[in-house]
C-alpha cells in the first residue's frame, strides 16, 4: 500500500541521515537491510521508527552483517521489491564481495553511505575512501553537500538505477557528520510529486514463479565479455538518463542541479579548488572572503563520479590557470601519492588542448574539518604555483606543512 | 495502513515414508522444476536430491543457488536445468540472498504489488557454504525467521574446487586438504561439526531434520513439512560424491542408506511446536561402519585403530537416538578387533560376523 499518498509539502529541520530515511519511505521502499556503524545508523534507527509507528509498510531485517545487508538486498531487489540499504567504513569494505553481482545481475539496489574513515584506529570521522574503494564495481556513485541535496538524490538515484535503459545500483554518499549529523532545513514534497516523479520499481526479469527465470548462471570464460562490455554500456548510456532524470526533477520539484559539475564563482577564476561532498559548504564562504580581497579564486564540485563526466570535467577544468584536487580520501601509493580524486582529475585533462596544473591536497582526512584558514593556505599554494609556472611539489597533506 | 492477507502453500505429506529408492510411489507429482541434461558428474549424490526436493516443492517455487556443485555443474550460460526461478549467489551469502526473497514476497504481496499464493522459497547450500562460509548468514536467516527452506547438501567436502575438506568432511576422510601421509595416517584428523543439531539447538522455532537420498520418500516429506511449517526450515541432506568419494557410480543410492544404517548420519526431526527431537526413525538394519567405508576410496587408507575411532563416533550417534547397541558394534569399536583398511577383504569378513 502506498502509505505515503497523503503526505503534504512542508519544511522540516533534519540531518541527512533522517533525509536519507525521509527519502526511503516517499519512494515507498519494500525491504530495507540494516546492520548498525556509525555514522549512517541513525538513517536505519529513523527508518525502524517509521516502521514501527506504521508510517511505512515495509520488512525491516536486521542483518547478521554488511555482507548479509548487501545479500539480502540483492535477492530482494532479484525479486522485483524496492531496496534500501546502507553502511559506513569499514562496514562498506565487509559488503565488498557483492558489489559487482549486485551490478552485474543488473539490479538497481540503493545504498546510502555516511562516509568514514577505514580503520585502523578507528576513527569515526568522514572520509572518502570507503565509498571510492568501490567506484569502479558498476554502481552509480555521487555525493550529496547537505541534507536537502541528499534527500533529493536519493529519489532522482531511485529514478536513474531503475530506468529499464539503466538497470544499476546506486551509491547515494554523504559525508559522516558534517552532512550526517548536521541538520538543515529540507523541504519534504507532496507525496503527489514523488508519485509523479518516481514510478513503481518493474525489473524485466524478477524471479517469478510464473516467469521462470535463471540468474547469474555459469559462463563459459568466452562469454563474459559480452556481458561485461553490456554492463560498461549500461553506464556509459546512463549518462544521457541522468541529465533526463535531473532535468525533470528540476520540473517537478523546483529544485536545479547540474548532475555532474556544480561551479562557484569561476566565471574569471584563475585557481579553482576540485572536490565531493560537504567542504565544499565551507569553500564556498572562504571563496567569499578571498573574492573580497580580490583573488581569483573559485569551486568546482564534482556531484557524480560514477558515470565520470570526462569531457565535462575537461571543459570545465581546462579553463582555469592551477586546480587545486581536494582528495578526502587515502590512495596509498598512487599516482600523486595522496589520494585517488587526482588521477582521475589528471586523466580527463590529458586530451584538452590548454591544461592546467594539477596539485592534490590531503585536506579533510579522518574527519577533520578544512577550516577557512586552511582553504586561504592552499590557494596561496596554487597561486605560488601559476606564479612559478610549474609544480615542484604535487601532493601537499594540509596542517602539516609551513 | 490496509493490507493484504499473504496466502501460503499447504503440501500433502506422501505415504509409505521408509521405502527404498526402488519403490514407485504413486502420489508423487509428475512435474519436473529440475530436468536432465546439466553438467553434473555420473551418480551425483546432490543432483539427485535437487531432483527429489524440487519435485516435492512444486512449480510455486524459486531456488536460491549459493556458489557449489550445484551452481557450477548445473546452471550453465544459455541452457539451464530450472524450470522454476533460480538465483546464484554469493558462497557466503546462502541465508541473507533467501532472506532477501522471502521478505520481498511477504512486502510484495502485502503491499498488492504481487498477487499470487507465497512461494515456495527453497536455498540450496553445500556444505562448505552451510557450514562454514556462508553459516552466519544462515543462522540470521533461521534466527529471523523468514518463510523459508535452507537445504545443505551435505556431500562432506568442497567437490566443486575439486575435493578440500570442510567442517563436515568424516574423521578419516582423504581429501586435497586433508591428504594422508605419514605424519598424518588417518588424513582428516578432525570429526565433523553437528551442523544440523547446531542449528536446531540455537533456532528451536525452527523445523530442522536430516535427510539421505537413500531415503527418497522420507526426504520429499521432510520437505513438504519444512515448506509447510511457517517460518524457516532446515535440511541436511546426506547426498554422497562420486568424484571426492570415489567409489562405482551406481552405488549413491546404497550408499545413502548405508551411511544411515552405520549410525554415521543419524535420521531425525526436530519438532518447534514440542520443542523435542524425533528419533523414532529406523533404518531396516543395523551395520558396522567399515561396510560403509569399504566402498569408497577416500577411506582406503585407514588401519584399524582409525575404523574403530568412527565406530566409536557411530556408536556415540545411536546412543545420542537412544537406540540400544548390539553386542558387534561395541566389538568393532575395539582395534584389537579390527584390520587395515588397506586388506579390504579382511574388512569385508569382519562386516560380515555382525
Amino acid at each position: 500500500m502506498a502509505t505515503a499518498t497523503a503526505l503534504k509539502k512542508k519544511m522540516v529541520r533534519i540531518n541527512g541521515c533522517v533525509a536519507a530515511a525521509q527519502a526511503a519511505k516517499y519512494a515507498d521502499v519494500d525491504v530495507i537491510a540494516a546492520y548498525p556503524i556509525r555514522p549512517y545508523t541513525a538513517t536505519m534507527m529513523a527508518l525502524a521508527q517509521m516502521v514501527a509507528n506504521g508510517e511505512l509498510d515495509a520488512e525491516y531485517i536486521v542483518a547478521d552483517s554488511e555482507h548479509s545487508q548487501l545479500s539480502i538486498s540483492h535477492g530482494a531487489s532479484s525479486s522485483g521489491a524496492r531496496v534500501f540499504t546502507g553502511s559506513s567504513g569499514v562496514g562498506v569494505q565487509f559488503a565488498y564481495e557483492l558489489y559487482s553481482p549486485i551490478s552485474g545481475s543488473r539490479m538497481p539496489v540503493q545504498m546510502m553511505i555516511a562516509d568514514r574513515t577505514l580503520d585502523p584506529p578507528g576513527d569515526f570521522g568522514s572520509e572518502h575512501t570507503d565509498a571510492l574503494s568501490t567506484r569502479d564495481m558498476g554502481w552509480l556513485m555521487g555525493w550529496s553537500c547537505d541534507a536537502q541535496e541528499a534527500f533529493d538524490n536519493h529519489l532522482i538515484a531511485y529514478r536513474i538505477g531503475e530506468d529499464p535503459r539503466v538497470l544499476l545500483p546506486q551509491m547515494v554518499c554523504q559525508d559522516g557528520f558534517f552532512v550526517s549529523h548536521i541538520t538543515g532545513d529540507v523541504e519534504l514534497p507532496d507525496s503527489g510529486q514523488v508519485k509523479e516523479f518516481l514510478p513503481p520499481y518493474k525489473h524485466p526479469y524478477p524471479l517469478d514463479p510464473r516467469h521462470p527465470v535463471s540468474h547469474g548462471p555459469q559462463i563459459m570464460p568466452e562469454q563474459g565479455p559480452p556481458l561485461q562490455l553490456e554492463r560498461a554500456r549500461a553506464m556509459e548510456e546512463s549518462m544521457a538518463v541522468i541529465e533526463e532524470v535531473h532535468e525533470e526533477f528540476g520540473k517537478i520539484f523546483g529544485r536545479h542541479y547540474d548532475p555532474w559539475l556544480e561551479e562557484f564563482m569561476t566565471e574569471d577564476a584563475e585557481v579553482v579548488f576540485f572536490l565531493q561532498g560537504a567542504h565544499a559548504v565551507t569553500a564556498r564562504f572562504a571563496i567569499q572572503h578571498m573574492r573580497e580581497k580580490g583573488l581569483k579564486v573559485g569551486m568546482v564540485r564534482l556531484r557524480t563520479i560514477r558515470p565520470y563526466p570526462t569531457d565535462r570535467v575537461r571543459e570545465s577544468l581546462s579553463k582555469f590557470k592551477v586546480v587545486g584536487v581536494i582528495e578526502t580520501n587515502m590512495g596509498l601509493g598512487s599516482v600523486s601519492s595522496g589520494g585517488v580524486l587526482y588521477a582521475e582529475v589528471c586523466a580527463a585533462l590529458y586530451e584538452a588542448d590548454k591544461r592546467p596544473l594539477v596539485l592534490s591536497f590531503m585536506a579533510g582526512m579522518g574527519g577533520e574539518a578544512i577550516v577557512l584558514k586552511e582553504f586561504y593556505w592552499m590557494t596561496e599554494k596554487m597561486m605560488e604555483v601559476q606564479k612559478r609556472g610549474k609544480i615542484e611539489k604535487r601532493t601537499h597533506w594540509v596542517g602539516f606543512e609551513e | 495502513m490496509a493490507t493484504i492477507e499473504v496466502q501460503r502453500q499447504v503440501l500433502p505429506i506422501l505415504g509409505n515414508p521408509n521405502q527404498g529408492a526402488r519403490f514407485y510411489n504413486p502420489e508423487l507429482p509428475s512435474s519436473e522444476p529440475f530436468v536432465p541434461g546439466h553438467r553434473t558428474c555420473a551418480g551425483c549424490g546432490p543432483s539427485i536430491q535437487y531432483r527429489m526436493t524440487s519435485k516435492a516443492a512444486g512449480d510455486n517455487t524459486i531456488l536460491v543457488g549459493p556458489t557449489g556443485c550445484m551452481y557450477v555443474a548445473n546452471s550453465s550460460y544459455l541452457c539451464t536445468p530450472y524450470n522454476v526461478p533460480w538465483a546464484h549467489t554469493q558462497i557466503g551469502s546462502a541465508g541473507s540472498f533467501t532472506a532477501g526473497v522471502a521478505a520481498a514476497y511477504e512486502a510484495m504481496i502485502r503491499k498488492g504489488k504481487w498477487k499470487g499464493q507465497f512461494p515456495n522459497i527453497i536455498c540450496e547450500a553445500g556444505d562448505g557454504s552451510a557450514s562454514d562460509i556462508g553459516l552466519a548468514s544462515i543462522s540470521g536467516a533461521l534466527y529471523r525467521n523468514h518463510d523459508c527452506l535452507i537445504i545443505c547438501y551435505d556431500n562432506e567436502q568442497y567437490a566443486n574446487t575439486g575435493i578440500q575438506a570442510s567442517s563436515r568432511t568424516p574423521y578419516g576422510g582423504m581429501t586435497t586438504f586433508s591428504p594422508p601421509g605419514p605424519l598424518v595416517p588417518e588424513g582428516k584428523k578432525l570429526y565433523p561439526k553437528d551442523l544440523a543439531r547446531m542449528m536446531a539447538a540455537g533456532h528451536p522455532h525452527c523445523y530442522v531434520a536430516t535427510a539421505s537420498v537413500g531415503y527418497p520418500i522420507d526426504l520429499m516429506n521432510k520437505v513438504r513439512k519444512g515448506l509447510n511449517h511457517k517460518g524457516a526450515a532446515y535440511l541436511m541432506v546426506y547426498t554422497p560424491c562420486q568424484k571426492g568419494f570415489v567409489y562405482e557410480t551406481p552405488r549413491s543410492i546404497d550408499l545413502g542408506r548405508l551411511v544411515v544404517e552405520c549410525g554415521l548420519y543419524p535420521m531425525w526431526e526436530w519438532n518447534p511446536e514440542q520443542r523435542a527431537y524425533d528419533y523414532s526413525f529406523r533404518p531396516a538394519s543395523m551395520r558396522p561402519v567399515s561396510e560403509y567405508l569399504k566402498l569408497q576410496g577416500r577411506f582406503g587408507h585407514l588401519h584399524a585403530e582409525h575404523i574403530a575411532n568412527l565406530q566409536k563416533f557411530a556408536n556415540e550417534q545411536w546412543r545420542m537416538m537412544g537406540v540400544a547397541l548390539p553386542e558387534a558394534l561395541i566389538k568393532a569399536a575395539d582395534a584389537k578387533n579390527l584390520v587395515n583398511m588397506a586388506a579390504a577383504e579382511e574388512a569385508a569378513t569382519v562386516a560380515e560376523t555382525v
